[in-house]
């Protein structure tokens, strides 16, 4: 700015130019963040500032710690209530940066006594991220291409569905945020190759521990930077900024990261972090030949590569296979390994596999999130591809595995939607360049002296001016004629219409629902709200021990530690798959032998979700399949998969039901007393509308349970287990017993006494027996 | 040394005579010549209304008239009012009487002193809570409620009595047995004792009645009720309500099935019971720890506006639940100007919270406005008055004084009005928006110098 006050000459008019492009920037980005926030508040009118679903719950519940008990105490908390009887150690095993992001805002706000509840921060944590993440979009962009192509790319951002499902209001989870350090990091990143200056590595780094402590997704940071780099490597792109910036990075992001306690010494342990070291002593290596380079001659340093090339991979190699055997470097994990082979999961983690969001993404899955962008990135990255650069090779890098892995994984269609968002915009802006950039030669007065500088400053498009066009004055030289012209640009338009549209169909339907309320709509639209959830957690928090076992499907655990705020035993951290298993076990076994798990696990109460009233599909019946398969993975001599199909090998819950099925523990609690209800006067009683069948064993009692609640659309059932004395016999207080136990001796075990039958039939060789026994 | 002891001698008789002057004597002159006493048990307070016809059959005028609680219902007591024939409120106070410590008197001060051989009628009326006990008390859910109450068949006094009846109403004809001290009558649901005549004081024979009663047996076991005055215009007003179902505990399990099969309307269990709050109300919320109940209407009348309140499930004996309630009123109605600087709020230290209700501990916090000066208390009943706390509210940098009030044992009859005047300076309101202003100013400032400073090191070659 302040050079433009030196250009006495110019000064009005390139201080209105600049102003007004600045202001309009500032608008549309404004404008973007507005959009943004506001189209994710559907769920927050339509039913109210309430977490959603799952995760979200832990999330917030640990919020609420940390601002209730401090940082500390948070970060030394060991959480008694989850996984009983083992515990949980809370401060050690999550990502911190999401409760300290809201904490810190909570603590600001009320430090000038603006007393807003942890629980609003926590709702629109993510919808006002989404508004620094559109920013920071822009700031990539640009650095990437132009400000107009940041511009589109930020508005696209700020309301693409790929985004959005993942930050709507009450959806509080670590990519809320880490969507918003994620494209921060990149864009200092770039900024620091761009420019080569510590400042702005050191920068990047700063940012890539937020990101550390905010997401498990920083490994895809760590791994793309120096896949960045080596590509840029192997091009011969090397240069001194790059030499600066990412050893700078490198050391500082290291250092910090290992600061967050659930990171530890991960990055310098494990296989998925050590690219990103090997890639730091490539650099030396490379700056070191560059060095000797202007030292020898050519011959000799032809040898000295090929040699030292040769013996140093040997050596690196050799090490890092030592170090992996000897068990400092752990292999590949797990999850990881589930990103490349998509069937391993399936075979050798269950648990992974039975989350809907770990599944390969289907195509429909693409065109739903991303609508027309899916069709327009290509061309951006076309673009890049053609104009490439430094900064260019980045961004294809992250294209191409960005879509690699949404292609595995439902759940990282987040990664793709930034990368997409940028090249579209980089798309759109060359396309509008191309067919609107007659209007400035058409108006050389206008356009000034910056016309004819370096051409960045004109890639910056006016949407605002397109129904202004006056192609009629002039021909143009690149043979497009103004007829082409005005259809393209209402193609355009109508394009971004439709995906605006859209978005917000797409927000508005499918992303919208908190999911521990249910709304139905009735024949003439009154809407009706089935809030079962809430009013089974609540009833368990009202009307239990305060020390009350809850036993029930893992899904449920974090809802049911911070709703009812009792202790579970299984919950969504997953981390332990024998205890799932063997709550699966309890589940899929028959009532005594689950009883037999239940009483060594110290369960109080049982809680199922059953959908067969009002149709609601996400029930444990059909999530039951997942629980049997987990359950064999630890205990196959007592479940079997095969033993929960029918002949034919259908999963059926009426009458030709397998019996193993029909007298399972879970299938026992969802349809307990279910047999006698009849829903309407059409179907028979003890009609499943979930699973559109009428339930195969109807009459039954449960000897070791008790149903304690079931809420008024039947949709979370509740039970107590008995205490032994319950079922079998009145418990007599040992002073009232007639018969005292300890005087009580056995005459069999002392005399050895062998049973007897009567009336034995004595039995003849070659006789037969006498017609009485016959 | 002597004069000294004198003078405690003295000092310690005058300070006995005083106490004894408290202590009220039973005047036997005095006769309860008529009372005819009656005994509402049909929702779970005990309320007994008794028509006192005195008589001084002695010469002197007689101004005290006591009362004496049964023996072991003191701690039941919740509500005691006197009034004379043309329903005047008489001054009670809880007094002691010489030789019969054990009791539980009140002091009754009669408008007029009764002059010799004249009459004077009295209305008698107090509540007792927890006098019904569930018997027996654990039933499944589909028994019906059977309670057990104990009382006497003598109005207890400590004047003798010449004539009186009772008369018991119930909310049932099924009566498992009743106590059958002649003359009695029963009919439809109501029970008649007496005539008696000619009962001597402190006569105390027990009267025992076991019958159905599925009247919903709530107990608010604590409420906390939050008032927050703002000179803009507003007031908000916020309870947090602990509630039990203080009745037959519920044995064995809960059956939806069962529950939703049985539609009868006499059900010992709770399924929704009505809120009235007042006429200007808006704004009203409900909701707890798990966010809004979504299952609740609101009836607008004349007077005022009915909210008819679904807890997120059925309350059985001995089910708790707890929720919050807020909603907000404008000012105008209970704040009024006194003149000068001082300000007079008038507003209930407890609402109406569901029909025969029993709050078991009550505080009402109320919140003044900023800068307030000389803040005055008139509570319409004793209650305690905890330490003043202090609050800070949106952008507030003074805080604001909040009075804390404590009662237990409450009942509707408490709903009255809390009257606190304060002195307070209207400037106070402009307080937080200048403040608010004057941030803003400072931080565009701010922005604005540090836009044109230039903070590079060295220059940038960039050229526009």
């Amino acid at each position: 700015m302040s050079q433009t006050y030196t250009k006495k000459s110019s000064i009005s008019k390139l201080n209105s130019k600049a102003g007004i492009s600045s202001l309009l920037i500032f608008v549309i980005l404004l404008l973007a963040w507005i959009a943004g926030f506001s189209s994710r508040l559907f769920a927050v009118i339509r039913f109210e500032s309430i977490i959603h679903e799952f995760d979200p719950w832990f999330n917030y519940r640990a919020t609420a710690y940390m601002v209730k008990h401090g940082f500390y105490n948070f970060l030394n908390w060991f959480d008694e209530r989850a996984w009983y009887p083992l515990g949980r150690i809370v401060g050690g095993t999550v990502y911190p940066g999401l409760m300290i992001t809201s904490g810190s805002i909570h603590y600001l706000l009320h430090l000038l006594h603006i007393n807003v509840h942890i629980r609003d921060i926590c709702v629109f944590l993510a919808p006002v991220f989404s508004g620094l993440t559109s920013i920071s979009t822009y700031y990539l962009t640009k650095e990437l291409w132009s400000k107009g192509a940041g511009l589109f790319a930020a508005c696209f951002i700020a309301i693409v569905p790929g985004y959005i499902s993942r930050s709507v209001a009450g959806s509080y989870d670590n990519e809320g945020i880490a969507i918003f350090a994620l494209q921060f990091t990149y864009f200092l990143w770039i900024k620091s190759v761009k420019t080569g200056s510590v400042f702005w590595a050191v920068a990047s780094a700063l940012s890539y521990f937020y990101m550390v402590s905010a997401w498990g997704g920083y490994v895809f940071i760590i791994n793309l930077i120096p896949l960045h780099v080596f590509v840029l490597l192997l091009m011969g792109r090397f240069s001194n900024r790059l030499f600066t910036s990412y050893t700078t990075f490198y050391i500082l992001g290291l250092i910090m990261s290992m600061q967050i306690p659930f990171v530890g010494f991960q990055p310098i342990r494990t296989s998925e972090h050590m690219a990103a070291s090997g890639v730091f002593a490539l650099m030396f290596a490379v700056a070191t030949l560059k060095y000797l380079q202007s030292m020898m001659s050519k011959s000799e340093f032809k040898s000295l590569v090929i040699y030292g090339g040769l013996i140093a991979a040997g050596i690196v190699f050799g090490t890092v296979v030592l170090l992996t055997y000897a068990g400092f470097i752990a292999p590949w994990s797990g999850r990881f390994y589930s990103l490349w082979d998509t069937g391993y999961a399936k075979i050798h983690i269950p648990i992974i596999a039975s989350v809907s969001e770990h599944q390969p993404t289907t195509w429909f899955a693409f065109f739903f999130d991303l609508h027309v962008l899916v069709a327009t990135f290509p061309a951006g990255l076309w673009y890049c591809i053609k104009n490439i650069n430094d900064e260019r090779v980045f961004v294809v890098l992250y294209a191409l595995s960005a879509v690699y892995f949404a292609g595995v994984m439902v759940r990282l269609m987040l990664t793709l939607t930034p990368v997409v968002c940028i090249l579209s915009g980089i798309a759109f802006s060359g396309l509008l360049e191309l067919f609107l950039r007659d209007d400035e030669i058409a108006k050389p007065e206008e356009s000034g002296d910056e016309e004819h500088t370096t051409p960045k400053n004109r890639k910056y498009d006016k949407v605002g001016r397109v129904p202004k066009m006056k192609h009629e004055l002039n021909k143009e030289p690149d043979g497009i004629g103004p007829n082409i012209r005005t259809i393209i640009s209402v193609v355009i338009l109508l394009l971004l219409m439709l995906f605006a549209v859209h978005c917000t169909w797409v927000t508005s339907n499918a992303y919208s629902s908190p999911s521990i309320v249910l709304a139905s709509y009735s024949g003439d639209g009154t809407r009706q709200i089935l809030d079962d959830f809430r009013e089974a957690y609540f009833w368990l928090s009202q009307n239990t021990a305060d020390e009350a076992r809850v036993m029930s499907w893992w899904d449920y655990g974090y809802q049911i530690a911070g709703m009812a705020n009792r202790t579970t035993l299984v919950d969504n951290n997953t981390w332990n798959n024998s205890h799932i298993a063997l709550v699966g076990k309890a589940m899929s076994s028959n009532e005594s032998a689950a009883y037999t798990i239940m009483t060594a696990l110290d369960v109080d109460y049982v809680l199922v979700i059953f959908g067969g009233v009002i149709g609601y599909s996400g029930d444990d019946i059909n999530k039951f399949l997942w629980m049997v398969r987990i359950a064999e993975g630890e205990h196959p001599k007592d479940i079997k998969e095969s033993n929960y199909f029918t002949e034919q090998g259908e999963f059926r819950i009426d009458g030709e039901g397998s019996p193993t099925l029909l007298n399972c523990l879970m299938y026992k609690l969802s349809y307990y007393r279910f047999g006698e209800l009849k829903l309407d006067y059409r179907t028979p009683a003890g009609y499943d509308r979930t699973r559109n069948a009428v339930i195969g064993n109807k009459d039954f009692q449960l000897t070791y349970l008790e149903e304690a609640y079931t809420t008024e659309h039947w949709l979370v059932r509740i039970y107590r287990v008995k205490k032994p004395d319950e079922f079998n016999r009145p418990r007599i207080p040992v002073a009232n017993r007639l018969v005292k136990s300890p005087n009580f001796v056995s005459k069999k075990s002392t005399k050895r006494k062998r049973g007897t039958l009567k009336n034995k039939p004595v039995i003849v060789k070659g006789k037969r027996l006498s017609s009485k026994q016959s | 040394m002597t004069i000294f002891k004198m003078l405690k001698f003295l000092l310690f008789l005058f300070f006995s005579q005083l106490v004894s002057a408290a202590i009220v004597q039973i005047d036997q002159k005095l006769v309860n010549k008529n009372v005819e006493r009656s005994i509402d048990l049909t929702s779970h307070l005990v309320k007994v209304t008794a028509a006192i016809t005195l008589e001084n059959t002695g010469t002197s005028p007689i101004s005290n008239y006591l009362i004496v609680l049964e023996p072991g219902t003191s701690g039941n007591l919740s509500f005691i009012s006197v009034k004379d024939a043309l329903k005047e409120e008489l001054v009670v106070k809880p007094t002691e009487v010489a030789g019969h410590t054990d009791k539980v008197f009140y002091n009754v001060i009669l408008k007029q002193p009764l002059g010799g051989s004249r009459t004077v009628v009295l209305n008698l009326e107090y509540v007792l809570t927890e006098a019904i006990v569930p018997y027996p008390n654990e039933i499944t859910q589909k028994e019906k409620q059977f309670v057990r109450y104990f009382g006497s068949h003598y109005f207890y006094t400590p004047y003798s009595t010449t004539k009186q009846t009772t008369t018991v109403t119930l909310n049932s004809r099924n009566i498992e047995n009743y106590t059958k001290l002649k003359p009695v009558s029963q009919s439809d649901s109501s029970i008649i004792y007496g005539p008696y005549t000619d009962v001597a004081p402190f006569s105390f024979d027990v009267l025992s009645i076991h019958y159905e009663n599925n009247a919903p047996f709530l107990t608010v076991t604590h409420l906390h009720r939050l008032i927050e005055i703002s000179h803009w215009g507003n007031i908000a007003v916020e309870e947090n309500i602990e509630i039990v179902h203080s009745g037959a505990k519920l044995k064995g399990p809960f059956s939806r099935y069962d529950y939703q099969r049985d539609t009868s309307s006499n059900h010992h269990s709770v399924k929704s019971y009505r809120t009235i709050l007042p006429a200007a109300a808006y704004n009203i919320y409900y909701r707890d720890s798990n966010g809004n109940i979504s299952t609740s209407t609101v009836r607008t009348r004349k007077d005022w506006i009915e909210l008819e309140l679904r807890p997120r499930f059925p309350l059985f004996g001995g089910w708790r639940s707890s929720y919050m309630l807020g909603y907000n009123v404008p000012s105008y109605q209970y704040l009024y100007k006194k003149g000068g600087n001082e300000y007079v709020l008038s507003m209930r230290l407890l609402d109406h919270i569901y029909d025969d209700m029993h709050v078991e501990e009550l505080e009402t916090n109320v919140v003044l406005p900023v800068g307030v000066k000389n803040v005055k208390l008139n509570a319409p009943y004793e209650v305690e008055r905890l330490g003043d706390g202090k609050t800070f509210k949106y952008l507030d940098s003074l805080g604001r004084v909040v009075l804390r009030l404590k009662k237990s044992n409450l009942v509707e009859q408490h709903i009255q009005d809390l009257e606190i005047s304060y002195e307070w300076d209207t400037l106070t309101l402009l307080h937080e928006p200048v403040l608010l202003a004057v941030a803003l100013y400072v931080l565009f400032i701010i922005v604005i110098i540090y836009v044109r400073l230039d903070f590079s090191i060295n220059k940038s070659e960039k050229k526009e």
